[in-house]
């Protein structure tokens, strides 16, 4: 029960996390290795679908279980879960084209399926705005909280006035019209910008490929829920 | 210096009437002011010029209602593009969140100034397909094999232009509008493994990381926030006489007017900053 | 059909924006109402976009030459197992594919595409043939990256030399980070300047001219 449980698990991580790195250094001659790689990513492509609706479930109980116990904002469950299947449904029906429901895009006329037409008026603006309220918080934190403290700071503070100012029509032209500060933002953007980036990004690619080793290899389990001496 | 102190301590409701205010008053009275263009841009602008309707570029809707005021004026820019120049377009998104969504709006404004454009001639729209990497992996061997039908149901095998394009080796440039990780993916996977040109079009807010990818050319270009989109915008109104007057249309929303916004709100805020310190020094100056 | 939907829309919107002032019932209503669509959006584009495409149509229209799509079909319903308490360990199997798959791409690809083309781009000759200003360009890239690799560098203390080489690294750092913030300004903006355009010109003027 044991092999099964924790055995089975890591080398089934192990198979499936080489067969793409072994498929990458095999020339494409080697047919069983382009095979099982294919074979693979067309499953992965229907596996995904599923993993990404896993949450869905957990989100459902947890709410059925507050709309029971009338626990305090139940009603904002209720619009949760009302929401969901809502969307959830004409989206269903839609795609398996029953009923009136007949897609979930544009009808060929140019008109709205129910589906589209919740994803328009209902979906895009609710996440638009809440990513716009960022711009608020944004504004009042920088008032507050911005401060050249120190060398680092003031390097910080500067480095962002140049491109807030270098980024905009106005800013531009500010030098009596001439693009110095456009021409200064795009090369600070060119070179010391991508330095900094380019040195991040290789140590962060470092470290997720090495993290991406310990998990193939077994050593790495806390994805499977399982402590190291497991 | 009372009066700084008190600004210090203002309720932060006020700020954000300030912010609301300079946000709507260029949106009621345009200003107009004057778009310069940056080489990331213009490389991409050259590279679609040199294409033409012999070759096929694909468009990948990587972002979702979140970063639509950005990313939407960039797509439908670049989309005008190249339907003016009659280069064929195969659309799809890998974006869960909107990204199909994103992808039915943008090619719903832009079809509507090209009555001659013709579904499954001149352009396709796959729809959105799941599996990120491995999809996109999966692409490079066969686009049959990810999307069996187009966002539509049509068989891929009715399609007249999904029959010369098998996979990247068949398109000339993949554009990808993004809003996270997918941008990158397209530069470090795709272009890495399969050296198909990449041009990304992304947020702002991921902008200074593709310098490093740009400066590396695994892309070709960037288009980066709102203000990649409006120098886009202005390539194509300087070249295309009927862009002009599609984005002159009154109550259309484009990166050039939104600049004239952004450029209020970015003195607002160094304003407020300057303020703030000038209040934080002043004090440290006290003690 | 559109104005209402633009009604609706702008509804929302505000219900959103009344946060600034402060906590309240709309906020909280639209807030889970965002929540619940969007969880519904997701179910509906995979079943019609995924699940139909690449998985029912081709079984239901072919069964004997894509009876293998049975296999990922299988390894998806497994991964639901974790919600019934007698079984959830079978949820492993499915997990264990699926994170395997996705390590073992994203190892090759951190190393192929990032690592190596970072560091065969940083790694150049210094030479006059860009002039002087490529030649300082590409000397501030060579020591913004190593400096900056230097102070993530943690095994070894950061003093003398290192010190010297990782507080440069800090300062490349800092503009780094200050160009992303005023780059995030400018996103955070762009999305407020599109929701008020929407209020604006699409709500307000669109439903003044459709009365008029």
């Amino acid at each position: 029960m044991r092999f099964l449980r924790l055995q089975m698990p890591l080398m089934l991580t192990a198979l499936a996390g080489l067969i793409p790195i072994v498929a990458f250094f095999m020339s494409p001659d080697v047919e069983w290795s382009q095979w099982l790689k294919d074979r693979l990513e067309r499953y992965m492509v229907i596996i995904a679908s599923f993993a990404i609706l896993l949450g869905v479930v957990n989100v459902v109980q947890s709410n059925v279980r507050k709309i029971e116990r009338r626990q305090k904002g139940w009603p904002y469950g209720a619009t949760l879960l009302f929401g969901m299947l809502a969307m959830a449904t004409i989206g269903i029906l839609g795609s398996f084209r029953v009923g009136p429901f007949q897609g979930i895009g544009y009808t060929p006329d140019g008109g709205r399926t129910p589906f589209q037409w919740g994803a328009e008026f209902v979906f895009s603006p609710l996440q638009a705005t809440m990513f716009a309220l960022l711009a608020f918080f944004m504004a009042s934190a920088a008032f507050r909280a911005f401060r050249a403290r120190n060398l680092e700071a003031t390097i910080l503070l500067v480095a962002a006035g140049v491109v807030m100012l270098g980024r905009i029509p106005f800013g531009e032209s500010i030098l009596g019209g001439r693009p110095y500060l456009a021409k200064f933002t795009e090369w600070l953007m060119d070179w010391p910008n991508a330095a900094a980036q380019r040195g991040i990004m290789i140590g962060a690619a470092l470290g997720a490929a090495s993290l991406s080793l310990r998990v193939i290899v077994g050593i790495e389990r806390s994805f499977l829920g399982l402590e190291k001496n497991e | 210096m009372d009066w700084l102190t008190k600004l210090m301590s203002l309720d932060r409701r006020y700020i954000f009437l300030f912010v609301a205010i300079g946000t709507a008053l260029p949106i009621l009275f345009p200003i107009g002011f004057k778009v310069s263009i940056t080489p990331p841009v213009r490389n991409i602008y050259d590279k679609v010029e040199s294409l033409g309707p012999e070759d096929v570029v694909m468009f990948s809707f990587d972002y979702g209602p979140s970063t639509s005021p950005e990313n939407d004026p960039m797509a439908d820019a670049t989309l005008r593009h190249c339907l003016s120049r009659g280069i064929k377009v195969i659309v799809i998104a890998l974006y869960p969140v909107g990204g199909v969504t994103m992808a039915d709006q943008s090619l719903s404004r832009v079809l509507a100034d090209f009555p001659q454009v013709r579904r499954g001639i001149d352009y396709v729209h796959l729809g959105y397909k799941s599996g990120s990497q491995a999809t996109m992996k999966q692409m490079g061997e066969s686009m049959a094999a990810v999307f069996p039908t187009d966002r539509y149901g049509t068989p891929l095998e009715e399609i007249p232009l999904m029959k010369r394009v098998r996979n990247y080796d068949d398109m000339r440039l993949v554009v990808s509008f993004a809003t996270g990780i997918i941008g990158e993916w397209w530069a470090n996977l795709i272009n890495a493994q399969f050296h198909v040109p990449i041009a990304v079009g992304c947020t702002a807010v991921s902008a200074p990381k593709y310098y490093a990818y740009l400066n590396s050319g695994q892309m070709i270009g960037l288009l980066g926030g709102l203000k990649g989109a409006s120098e886009y915008e202005k390539l194509l109104i300087d070249h295309y006489p009927d862009a002009r007057a599609t984005y002159d249309r009154a109550g259309l929303y484009t990166a050039i007017k939104g600049m004239d916004a952004q450029t209020v709100i970015h003195t607002v805020i160094l304003v407020f900053i300057i303020l703030g310190n000038v209040a934080f020094l002043a004090g440290r100056g006290k003690r | 059909m559109e104005l209402l939907g633009v009604w609706v829309a702008s509804f929302l919107t505000l219900c959103i924006f009344s946060f600034l002032y402060k906590d309240n019932p709309f906020f909280r209503f639209a807030e889970s109402l965002f929540a619940g669509v969007s969880l519904g959006y997701y179910i509906g584009q995979e079943a019609n976009q995924t699940i139909r495409p690449n998985l029912v149509e081709p079984l239901a229209s072919d069964f004997a030459g894509n009876w293998d799509l049975l296999i990922p079909l299988l390894i998806g319903v497994n991964l639901y197992t974790r919600y019934v308490p007698k079984t959830n360990w079978w949820a492993r199997w499915s997990l264990a594919i699926y994170v395997g798959y996705y390590v073992g791409v994203n190892m090759v690809q951190k190393l192929h595409g990032e690592v190596l083309p970072q560091m065969q781009s940083t790694i150049v000759p210094f030479s006059l043939a860009g002039g002087w200003l490529g030649l300082v360009n590409s000397a501030i890239l060579f020591v913004g990256v190593l400096t900056v690799l230097v102070y993530f560098f943690f095994s070894l203390e950061h003093k003398g030399i290192v010190g010297g080489a990782s507080r440069i690294g800090v300062w490349f750092l800092m503009l780094g980070f200050g160009a992303a913030f005023g780059y995030t300004v400018m996103g955070r903006v762009s999305l407020l300047i599109g929701r008020l355009n929407y209020l604006i010109i699409r709500w307000i003027m669109g439903t003044i001219q459709s009365l008029g």
